[in-house]
């Protein structure tokens, strides 16, 4: 096995977050309501190692652990957070964007809200950070998103496996 | 000098591929016109456009009658404009460079005696393609083409593309050649300095054109790599659906890491978790020694945990995919029981090492 693979970095991460959760709180009743306290932290932590594991900068990291955190914090102050995030993150590209390549500045920031019909916005409100994006580059998130969520099912659905034995 | 070959007609490649153009101008249906200029046979005016295009005049006139003109419009040669400045700029079109340096040496040559020349002996035809805007603005125009032919050389690939819509358009233009000539005429005469434009009535301007063409590229790539991405997905052809593949790719994948850390959170309470050191340590003595430590349910053999661990997931996830997230807490106390099950198990711990190994190895 790889050590210094997605996959390595994203489990030796979950798997102290994991025992990070179980020492913090050791079950002491198996209610529904319990796990599904621990459930939502263990989601989060998976989310957060996840996103932390990746080594390439992507939007939808970001947009991952800007939602984590705000909804630690308050979730009265998520939504406007997460708003002015991807006005930020538009700001940001566009500026990028225009250093980079002075022709397609007017293409792309046309692109944005003009996707392909409905399943473009659909796959914007699924890949986190998508809203604040033109259509190539959510492509572009899209596809590394699948990719990490494969190795993030895969590692979590061992790592029950072996624990429900 | 080459016009001096040309008029002894001995330039044959030359001939060629000018009695191409002269075909394919006449394909456009210029015919009357090309006519109406060989017929008129007195003098200089007469003489130098036959010497332009010398040779090829009397195969012109053949091909004129023959009836292959779907041929013609095949053939790469350049369009059409209906004058014969016009023709005389589109020799100028860069179909290779010897025709460009062939077609800068004509007009050059041909800049003062001809068009006046030509305007002579234009002015009195009927004038049903307003050529007397047209002949003014090629008369500008060739000094600017023959600078403009370098640039011309000099942008092989934007020529080829533009050679590559020129063929697209050309079926298209050519059908709306008569009614429409005049003002394409005078817009070819207007795009005549500037490269590769073939661009029709209609058309953006090549920057933009050329950019969104690179845009579009560049999404059907990604597209491509989606489709590699998400399985099941190459067969379907048509950008929407597989779109709505990938959407539903990505809403399971979703709701597999909410299940999956349903069932983490159900099991793991019983279960001390040491297994860092499993992938932080490289060698195997150390892990069996951090084994040791370790409290680890026990144990199915091998063959018996496959065939469980094939089946909870399969029921899980039905479970999970058909019931609201209320359902979810029933589910998780449903796998409470087989767990309580599976731990009863107290086997030696021969196998500890060796479901941990294999927790490595898969993972």
């Amino acid at each position: 096995m790889n050590p210094s693979s997605l996959k390595s970095r994203f489990a030796t991460r979950f798997l102290r977050a994991l025992t990070q959760i179980h020492a913090r709180k050791p079950i002491c009743s198996s209610s529904p309501t319990e796990i599904f306290r621990r459930y939502r932290r263990i989601k989060a932590a998976a989310d957060k190692s996840m996103a932390y594991s990746v080594r390439s900068r992507k939007t939808w990291t970001g947009a991952v652990l800007w939602k984590l955190r705000s909804r630690s914090c308050g979730r009265r102050s998520a939504k406007t957070s997460t708003f002015i995030k991807s006005q930020q993150a538009i700001m940001k590209r566009t500026r990028h964007e225009k250093q980079n390549k002075n022709t397609t500045t007017t293409t792309t920031t046309g692109e944005h809200g003009v996707g392909f019909g409905v399943e473009a916005s659909e796959l914007r409100e699924l890949v986190p950070g998508g809203e604040a994006m033109d259509y190539c580059n959510l492509l572009d998130e899209t596809a590394h998103y699948i990719k990490c969520l494969t190795t993030q099912v895969k590692v979590m659905k061992k790592i029950a496996d072996f624990y429900s034995l | 000098m080459e016009l001096n070959a040309g008029a002894g007609g001995n330039g044959s490649h030359k001939t060629a591929s000018e009695r191409d153009e002269v075909a394919a101008l006449e394909s456009l249906q210029f015919t009357d016109e090309i006519r109406r200029l060989m017929s008129a046979p007195g003098g200089d005016n007469a003489s130098s456009f036959t010497a332009l295009l010398e040779l090829p005049a009397p195969q012109a006139v053949q091909l004129i009658q023959s009836p292959d003109s779907a041929k013609l419009i095949a053939a790469p040669a350049p369009a059409p404009a209906p004058n014969v400045d016009d023709f005389r700029g589109s020799f100028q079109f860069p179909f290779n460079c010897g025709l460009i340096d062939r077609a800068a040496r004509f007009s050059v040559f041909a800049g003062d005696g001809n068009i006046n020349g030509n305007n002579k002996s234009n002015s009195p035809e009927p004038t049903s393609y307003n050529s007397s805007a047209s002949l003014q603005k090629p008369v500008k125009n060739e000094p600017a083409e023959t600078e403009s032919s370098q640039p011309l050389v000099s942008d092989p690939t934007v020529e080829n593309r533009s050679i590559k819509r020129k063929d697209r358009e050309k079926v298209k233009g050519s059908s709306k050649k008569s009614k429409t000539s005049a003002k394409e005429s005078s817009e070819d005469a207007e795009k005549l300095p500037y490269v590769h434009v073939r661009a029709r009535r209609g058309q953006a301007t090549d920057s933009h054109s050329l950019a969104e063409r690179a845009r579009r590229e560049k999404i059907n790539a990604r597209m491509k790599l989606l489709q590699d991405l998400v399985p099941g997905c190459s067969k379907i052809s048509g950008t929407a659906l597989v779109l709505d593949e990938i959407i539903n790719h990505v809403q399971s994948l979703q709701r597999q890491v909410e299940f999956l850390s349903m069932r983490l959170a159900a099991v793991n309470p019983r279960i001390d978790f040491n297994l860092d050191s499993v992938f932080t340590a490289e060698s195997g003595s150390l892990m069996d020694s951090n084994f040791s430590g370790m409290v680890i349910p026990m144990m199915w053999p091998e063959v018996q945990l496959n065939g469980n661990r094939q089946q909870y997931p399969q029921q899980l996830h039905l479970d999970a995919f058909q019931q609201p997230v209320s359902g979810r807490e029933e589910v998780c106390n449903s796998y409470l029981t087989p767990e309580n099950s599976l731990l009863s198990y107290d086997s030696s711990g021969n196998s500890a090492s060796l479901h941990s190994n294999q927790l490595k190895m898969e993972l």
